[in-house]
């Protein structure tokens, strides 16, 4: 790491191998190091992203202090005028996400997912056993190199319990709470969409599980379903690692799956992988370590690693580079062709920030899954609708908020900035006397220190409901994913930035979370 | 038969002796044979690793107040924790990242009900300029932040370090060019700057001269973006603190003050724009102005005007659109003073 220089002129960029609202990812050289030293520069511009500088600094704290072959952490980070370089080893093969859309759309063989997420175990086997979650387990995240070698990506929201005040005298890794929602929805467990409860390690193993289906599959669960069918209904499906999609689809692909009806054919232990990571109860769910004795990993142990991706994987495919701009050109024309220009840009927008700050997430929520083991189906239940007067509700309250620092909170208080302050809290202490002894009046009669806590909860819940409402309105395109980690920053940037603020207008929790971020527009 | 050759589990007490016993060694043996030498660092891991289980807790089990109490007070009747700091820099990554937990999770533990740490510190206060010293050290720098940022909860060490020339520092610490390294130093400037009130406020009146002309010149003058935008935040963080109001009261009065602040608002970063607004609207609200920024407000009356009515937040907020109101009032019915 001492190594790398923090300079822009130290780095010649070669290629856009992603690209987001607020982060661009290159393909460069390190100069210093000779022209074979190939890197990835991730380029962060610090005026759009929606990230508060605290948080990024924890991110850079921990990508600079891990050390595990399967997890990808930066090789430096510096500014370059109003963006930060983060310079990253270049993982030359790309993200499985963006593999699997481009050479495997139904799936990867059985043996590359049980080697795939072997590495991946691992990786989340040491950033647990270091206090950190992960929170973003997909295989979009999931890097590999053309030699073989594989590393989880992309910190953008793992969060450490050591750095949390919460978890500071009392909290053990076991009790390891965050009451802020992160990830990205299809692969997420259901106590983080449910958080007021927190929740620990455990999510992590249900999302790796999520992962494994859509490895399996070429697309996550539910992901094909269009978000229209039904608005306060709640829906129950059921969805299997043998895999049919119905009712949701719409006529047209039913029958279309009708015809493709040949089931795909997964091994007993790999189902059973599958099953025990997608339990209710995340106090069930293996750990990290227990689900690597798994025998699903011992039946392959033989494919000779490494070696197996690169000849059954990894062969043939096109560079990473190639793949980003065929992406790019595809999605931009999806994008200006089919008249969903507006959601397209949402649902891009909120790729990216998941990448760069997590604390939102993408359209379509679940609120929950009815397990059923036997057929190894799930049933998604999707949350009702909430109230707009609600959201108004912890609008007005939350300036008054002198809570701790969970991310939540912190979204919240982006709002004015002079939270930790509650004294001169309403920035206008000298100024508008009249709407500071206003609102006022709820956080003098109010115990803050009980009432914030609560607030922020429900604004989690009241913010993954109204998500799931926008999605359901948004109809939008889902399998944006990314094509690979990079894309960290998922579409371009100066494409998407524009417009695309209809249903964010009136939003509750999302609005606030963003307005101070957005600055840039 | 299995427990018969399974050691009694070692009290707390006697495996921080045993580490200290440890850290002795390393640190008077900095080239013992190899071989022994690994041996016992390995022990060592294996010893700091058990003490951070025991403060925070494993998979499968809480802490217990009772262990963690008298880890602490063997940690600290002994000289343990200068032992740990400074032999620090030999150890691996992962022991490194364990021992500043264990650092971290110590400067709260109570033991009958007192800080036990406060004092062992305000005894040993060279130790915090070990940790300072140590942004200069890349390898070491976010262990040794991480630790100091801990110690510096403890208001009498937050006081040390304010009084002491390491505050100067801070100004080069915060604009390194690693930016883990930097935004660590920031971070721990903030927290001194922020964290006790009192002993803030009597700082900035006692040291605002040089203080303020370095934050100008070096932070919110600096060419680096993101120095500017945490310096303008942390400015506007401390000036809107009541406690602060002698020294808000003293920074909106100087009208160099005014001109950095007037060309923070022409900045083209939203963010910087926003922020120097809150620092901004103070000079205007300020009700006992003296004539020097009257005039300079009057000479530059019609461009400010001109410029808030274009300047909006990206989403609609009551409340700054208030502020703006109330400033440009302030500023449209200014007299000039003979």
């Amino acid at each position: 790491m001492a190594s790398y220089p923090t300079e822009r002129s130290a780095y010649h960029l070669l290629h856009k191998i992603g690209a987001g609202v607020s982060a661009v990812v290159y393909k460069a050289v390190c100069l210093a190091k000779g022209p074979s030293s190939v890197v990835a520069v991730k380029s962060i511009d610090l005026e759009r992203a929606r990230v508060n500088l605290n948080d990024l600094r924890l991110e850079a704290k921990s990508m600079a202090l891990l050390s595990h072959p399967n997890v990808l952490t930066a090789h430096c980070s510096f500014t370059v005028g109003t963006r930060l370089w983060v310079v990253m080893p270049f993982m030359s093969a790309g993200s499985l996400h963006s593999i699997i859309s481009s050479a495997f759309p139904s799936g990867l063989p059985e043996p590359a997912i049980a080697v795939v997420l072997r590495h991946t175990l691992h990786a989340l086997h040491y950033l647990h056993s270091q206090g950190h979650l992960h929170r973003d387990v997909k295989a979009g995240n999931i890097l590999l190199h053309s030699d073989g070698s594989v590393k989880l990506a992309d910190f953008g929201v793992s969060a450490s319990i050591y750095d949390h005040p919460a978890a500071s005298t009392s909290s053990t890794a076991s009790s390891s709470f965050f009451c802020d929602v992160a990830g990205t929805p299809y692969w997420m467990a259901p106590e983080v969409i449910d958080s007021r409860n927190g929740y620990g390690f455990k999510a992590d193993i249900w999302s790796l599980g999520i992962t494994a289906m859509e490895l399996a599959h070429g697309r996550p669960p539910l992901s094909h379903l269009p978000p229209s069918k039904s608005l306060v209904m709640r829906m129950s499906r059921r969805l299997s690692l043998d895999y049919v999609d119905d009712d949701g689809a719409g006529d047209r692909s039913r029958d279309m799956n009708k015809k493709k009806k040949k089931k795909k054919k997964f091994s007993k232990q790999f189902r059973d992988m599958v099953a025990s990571c997608l339990v209710q109860d995340p106090s069930k769910r293996p750990t990290a370590e227990k689900l690597l004795k798994h025998p699903f990993f011992k039946s392959y142990y033989k494919s000779q690693e490494c070696n197996y991706l690169v000849k059954h994987v990894l062969q043939g495919l096109p560079s990473v580079e190639d793949r980003f701009k065929e992406y790019y050109l595809i999605s931009a024309a999806s994008a200006s062709h089919d008249g969903h220009e507006e959601e397209d840009q949402e649902e891009e927008e909120d790729d990216d920030d998941d990448i760069i700050n997590g604390a939102s997430s993408k359209n379509r929520r679940i609120s929950g899954w009815n397990f059923n083991e036997d057929g190894l189906e799930f049933d998604p239940v999707f949350p009702n609708i909430i109230n707009e007067k609600d959201l108004e509700l912890v609008t007005q309250l939350n300036p008054c908020s002198s809570s701790p620092s969970s991310s939540a909170a912190k979204m919240i208080n982006n709002n004015n900035e002079l939270s930790s302050y509650p004294s001169s809290c309403s920035s206008s202490a000298l100024l508008n006397i009249q709407a500071d002894t206003k609102e006022g009046t709820n956080y003098t009669i109010v115990d803050a220190g009980v009432l914030v806590p609560s607030l922020v909860s429900l604004m989690c819940t009241l913010e993954l409901q109204r998500q799931t409402v926008k999605g359901l309105l948004a109809a939008a395109v889902s399998d944006h994913e990314t094509t690979q980690r990079e894309e960290a920053a998922h579409g371009d940037g100066d494409h998407v930035g524009r417009g695309g603020g209809e249903f964010r207008g009136r939003a509750g929790g999302r609005e606030q979370e963003e307005r101070r971020s957005r600055g840039g527009d | 038969m299995k427990g018969l050759f399974k050691s009694k589990p070692k009290t707390p007490a006697e495996l921080v002796r045993q580490t200290r016993d440890l850290l002795a060694f390393i640190d008077l043996n900095s080239n013992p044979r190899e071989g022994k030498k690994e041996e016992k660092m390995v022990e060592l891991f294996k010893l700091i690793r058990e003490l951070k289980s025991i403060l925070y807790g494993n998979s499968e089990s809480e802490p217990v107040s009772e262990a963690c109490s008298q880890l602490t007070q063997e940690f600290f009747k002994g000289n343990t924790l200068r032992l740990l700091i400074v032999c620090l820099p030999k150890l691996n990554l992962e022991a490194r990242k364990d021992a500043t937990q264990v650092v971290a999770n110590l400067q709260r533990q109570q033991v009958q009900s007192r800080l036990i740490a406060s004092d062992y510190l305000e005894a040993n206060k060279d130790l915090l300029d070990i940790l300072i010293a140590g942004y200069e050290d890349m390898d070491i720098a976010l262990h040794y932040g991480s630790m100091l940022r801990e110690c510096i909860r403890h208001q009498s060490i937050a006081r040390y370090v304010l009084e002491s020339e390491h505050m100067k520092k801070f100004f080069d610490y915060i604009q390194l060019p690693n930016f883990d390294i930097a935004s660590d130093a920031s971070a721990t400037f903030k927290e001194l700057l922020t964290r006790h009130k009192s002993t803030v406020a009597e700082f900035l009146s006692k040291n605002y001269d040089w203080f303020f002309a370095e934050y100008n010149s070096r932070l919110l003058e600096s060419p680096n973006y993101i120095t500017r935008r945490q310096a303008i935040k942390l400015l506007g963080d401390i000036l809107l603190d009541r406690s602060n109001s002698a020294v808000m009261t003293r920074y909106v009065s100087s009208k160099d003050n005014l001109r950095i602040l007037m060309n923070l608002l022409r900045e083209s970063s939203k963010n910087i724009q926003i922020e120097a607004f809150h620092v901004f609207k103070l000079f205007a609200a300020n009700s006992k102005k003296p004539p020097e920024i009257v005039s300079i407000f009057i000479a530059n009356r019609s461009k400010l005007l001109r410029f808030f009515s274009d300047f909006k937040m990206d989403k609609e907020d009551e409340q700054f659109e208030a502020d703006k109101a109330q400033v440009v009032r302030e500023i449209a019915a200014l007299e000039p003073k003979e």
